[in-house]
């Protein structure tokens, strides 16, 4: 089996000094774009099995790049933004964006986030009816959820809410997008809605809700259900 | 008329005002009328009732200058809260009738004057009593002065049939009485009957009735009294020119009266002036911008002469800027050379007349150093001001300009100490900034050419430490910069606080698990199951908690770092308490100011940054952090946050979970 192909569209030369090599030691492929135009290019040629998008690159917006990367690629995509304005990070995302770094970031933590999203990548064709995180077990055919064994009750919302972060886990899922999957279009904007549910389903499955091990709190952008 | 209504007429009282109707005022037009504003203002704080202000304008009834200032008394009340009506109506009772029928109030305050003749009792009693007859309501009297009544005085001088037939009336009732009169008394009583009755036509109606009463007099007695010659001696020239000479007499007299009168009226008008000018005087002491100033002057130039305003402020060269708060585009500009005209006057001392080139009149606002701007005003007439009115224009303007020159004073004084201040900003944050910047660098530095020496002079265990080092001092670094980008677009107003209503214990378990990433965490948190959900800004409020947190854990040694919190009825409280050292009472409002360490403080890494941080995400909050000292020792953290309401509810309550199977 080939090795898994990353594109980096970076403008930055010390960044792409520190990631080519990092990622070809990890046994990666790695071809580099450092401008908008050249990285579409590229994407389109070789079609790269992850992208690792820069928002602020010098010939145009990252986010256009994005949105015009996402109309024919399904590829994961993950933005290294230097702006750490959340609404950025929650525009990409939902734009389509599976994941996201901030400037600065360790190669620890690069290398975790692309594990993560190459593994959801390869796993999306067939839905895993089982989701074992922990003591966390939930069964997405049956619609059981258990903790140690022990069924858990949950709520309608409250088990839609779980299911939605469920069939994403390890990614973050932005506030929009969770409404959108448990409340459906009306319930755009109602975050605190979201807000509480959350409070209680944790409350259900975290053993001590104010250090959540499974429900992991992304401030100002959305949840991600921990599968580490 | 001092006493209450509620003595004379029983039956008004008697009815249970209803319970919660609102209070409703019945406003004149002249300056005693807000005192029943004020009267009314109170008793509605006092009951905690509704209340209503109305004015009830009579076609040809009062003046337009009076309606103008029945406007300003309005406007007044409806600062005060109220709620304003303007009615129309044929009288003013059968205006009041109208809104108490839709209203049911369960009080009317009305003006009252004490009564100085039997008319005017006659008027206010009957007024009362009409409204009392027809309405379940109490009625307050309150009495103004013992000037004549204004409010519900009978001047319908457009019914001139009315006035003509009340003439024929008073002249037949007068002729008769004096014909009898005549007979016992002779001569001498029928002029002083007529006088006495002309007398009170002209003081009722005015000089031109009052000359057409005369002359209708001299009809009656020429037809009425020579023919009764034959009872009374009353015909003859010289009883002729007598009776002439009386009754032109009584209106000299009565003349004089009126003019009298007309100079109480004058005087009433310059205590309304009085009144608007302090209304005015403390609105504009309440403003703080320019353009407050600007707001509050065409505000109650509109309401007082009915006329559209502009406030300009002189630009560049000949152009004006005009400041906001009036309707439209001024439909002319100022005329070129005007401002060095009227400085030149003003510095003249010369009394100003408004500039009028139609159709706006510009008057100066001039203050002591000078012209300050202009006032542009345009009649809804569209004619000139009236000359009686000048002086309040002028006064007006000169309030403003005091306003504007004292607003400017204060901003230019804020400015230079704005100044000053960012010039010690700024050179403690170079000096703070440089000496944190380079700490970490020259240690990054260092290590990074020690290990580019060739390989063998450095054993694996130094080579691994080194680089340890370049890790730990470049987040170090990257968190110093974080701060100060932070701190900068906080205090620039580009990180706005998006409020969401949230529960607290999601925003402390996101910070405890961020801080867990780099090691473990011992804090002690108690947050009680049922705290409300509260409106804060998750992402900026978990940079608070994890500042207080990462200082108490610095601070703290071994011993505990315990993290509450608690709802009080209108706020969040939090606090993050440690047993370290605590801060001293001296620096315990310091601690917050950026780059401030205590002395004799470790330099731990930090820059000072991080409790102004928290200070200025918890003030864009609305909120308040402070520090205390913890009972027992050490350091006790505080922050309370405004609860902006009751948390908004879920849209319905979700159903009961489904039994699972056994």
């Amino acid at each position: 089996m080939t090795q898994p192909l990353i594109l980096i569209i970076e403008d930055e030369a010390p960044l792409r000094r520190f990631l080519v090599p990092t990622l070809s030691t990890q046994g990666y492929q790695v071809d580099v774009a450092s401008t908008g135009a050249e990285g579409i290019l590229l994407a389109r040629s070789y079609n790269p099995d992850i992208i690792l998008l820069d928002l602020g690159l010098p010939d145009r917006d990252g986010l256009e790049v994005l949105r015009e990367l996402r109309d024919w690629s399904r590829k994961p995509i993950l933005i290294i933004s230097a702006r750490n304005q959340e609404t950025d990070k929650v525009r990409a995302l939902d734009l389509g964006a599976d994941d996201y770094l901030t400037k600065p970031f360790g190669a620890a933590e690069l290398l975790a986030r692309i594990r993560v999203a190459l593994r959801h990548a390869a796993g999306s064709g067939r839905e895993t009816p089982l989701l074992r995180v922990g003591s966390l077990c939930l069964d997405l055919e049956k619609r059981e959820v258990a903790m140690d064994a022990v069924p858990v009750k949950l709520t309608p919302l409250e088990y839609r809410l779980l299911e939605a972060l469920a069939r994403r886990a390890g990614k973050v899922v932005t506030h929009a997008q969770l409404l959108n999957d448990v409340w459906g279009p009306t319930g755009e904007g109602q975050t605190h809605y979201l807000r509480i549910y959350m409070g209680t389903l944790r409350r259900k499955i975290e053993p001590d809700p104010t250090r959540p091990r499974y429900l992991l709190t992304e401030p100002s952008i959305g949840y991600r259900l921990n599968v580490d | 008329m001092g006493r209450p209504a509620a003595q004379e007429n029983p039956p008004v009282t008697s009815d249970p005002s209803p319970a919660s109707g609102p209070i409703v005022v019945a406003l004149g037009s002249d300056a005693r009328s807000l005192r029943l504003v004020h009267a009314g203002f109170r008793m509605a704080r006092e009951q905690g009732r509704p209340w209503v202000v109305a004015h009830v304008e009579v076609p040809g009834w009062e003046t337009p200058e009076e309606a103008d200032q029945a406007r300003v008394w309005l406007e007044e009340a409806h600062e005060l809260g109220a709620e304003v009506i303007w009615l129309k109506g044929p009288t003013v009772v059968a205006g009041l009738l109208m809104l108490a029928r839709k209203r049911a109030p369960s009080l009317i305050i009305m003006g009252v004057t004490r009564a100085r003749g039997p008319w005017d009792r006659l008027e206010s009693s009957r007024a009362k009593e009409m409204l009392g007859r027809n309405l379940d309501v109490r009625i307050l009297p309150l009495p103004l002065d013992s000037a004549p009544p204004v409010d519900f005085a009978w001047r319908n001088l457009g019914d001139l049939v009315g006035i003509a037939g009340a003439l024929a009336v008073i002249l037949t009732m007068a002729g008769l009485f004096a014909a009898a009169l005549a007979v016992v008394l002779g001569f001498p009583a029928v002029p002083a009957v007529f006088a006495l009755a002309l007398a009170f036509i002209l003081h009722r109606w005015g000089r031109v009735v009052g000359a057409a009463a005369t002359l209708a007099s001299f009809l009656v007695y020429g037809l009425f009294f020579n023919r009764a010659s034959g009872m009374v001696p009353v015909d003859g020239w010289p009883r002729f020119m007598a009776f002439a000479a009386t009754v032109l007499g009584a209106q000299a007299l009565v003349d004089l009266v009126g003019q009298l009168r007309q100079e109480t009226r004058l005087g009433r008008r310059r205590e309304a002036e009085t009144v608007l000018l302090m209304l005015l005087g403390r609105g504009l002491a309440r403003c703080s911008t320019v353009q407050e100033v600007a707001g509050v002057l065409v505000r109650r130039l509109r309401s007082l002469f009915q006329a559209e305003a502009w406030v300009l402020l002189p630009a560049e060269g000949d152009l004006w800027t005009r400041l906001p708060g009036g309707g439209d585009a001024p439909p002319c500009a100022p005329p070129s050379g005007l401002l060095p005209e009227f400085s030149a006057a003003v510095a003249r001392e010369d009394p100003l007349e408004p500039f009028f080139e139609p159709p706006c009149s510009f008057v100066p606002l001039a203050g002591t150093g000078g012209t300050e701007g202009l006032l542009q005003i345009r009649l809804a007439s569209g004619g000139r001001v009236p000359q009686e009115r000048w002086g309040l224009l002028q006064a007006f303007a000169v309030q403003g300009s005091l306003a504007l020159e004292r607003i400017r004073a204060v901003e230019t004084a804020h400015s230079v100490r704005m100044e000053n201040e960012t010039e010690r900003m700024r050179s403690t944050l170079l000096g703070a900034v440089s000496h944190d910047l380079r700490t970490p660098l020259a240690a990054i530095q260092g290590a990074a050419t020690s290990l580019l020496l060739p390989e063998e002079a450095l054993t694996e265990a130094s080579r691994r430490d080194l680089l340890m080092m370049i890790r730990e001092e470049s987040e170090r670094l990257s968190r110093l910069l974080g701060n100060l980008l932070d701190l900068t677009r906080l205090e620039s107003g580009i990180i706005r606080v998006r409020k969401e209503w949230q529960p607290l214990d999601e925003v402390v378990g996101s910070t405890i698990g961020r801080l867990e990433r780099q090691g473990p965490v011992p804090v002690r948190v108690l947050l009680p199951a049922d705290l409300p959900p509260v409106p804060l800004d998750g992402g900026l409020m978990e940079q608070v908690l994890q500042n207080l947190l990462v200082n108490a854990r610095l601070h703290a040694g071994d011993g505990e770092v315990l993290l509450e919190a608690w709802a009080a009825p209108d706020s969040m409280e939090l606090a993050v308490s440690d047993r370290g050292p605590g801060v001293p009472a001296e620096y315990q409002a310091r601690i917050f100011d950026k780059f401030f360490r205590m002395p004799g403080q470790l330099r731990d890494g930090g820059a000072g940054l991080g409790l102004a941080i928290c200070d200025a995400i918890v003030k864009a909050h609305g909120g308040r952090i402070w520090v205390e000292d913890q009972e027992g020792g050490g350091a006790r953290f505080r922050v309370s946050l405004p609860q902006d309401g009751p948390p908004p509810l879920l849209p319905d309550p979700e159903p009961v979970p489904p039994e699972p199977a056994p």
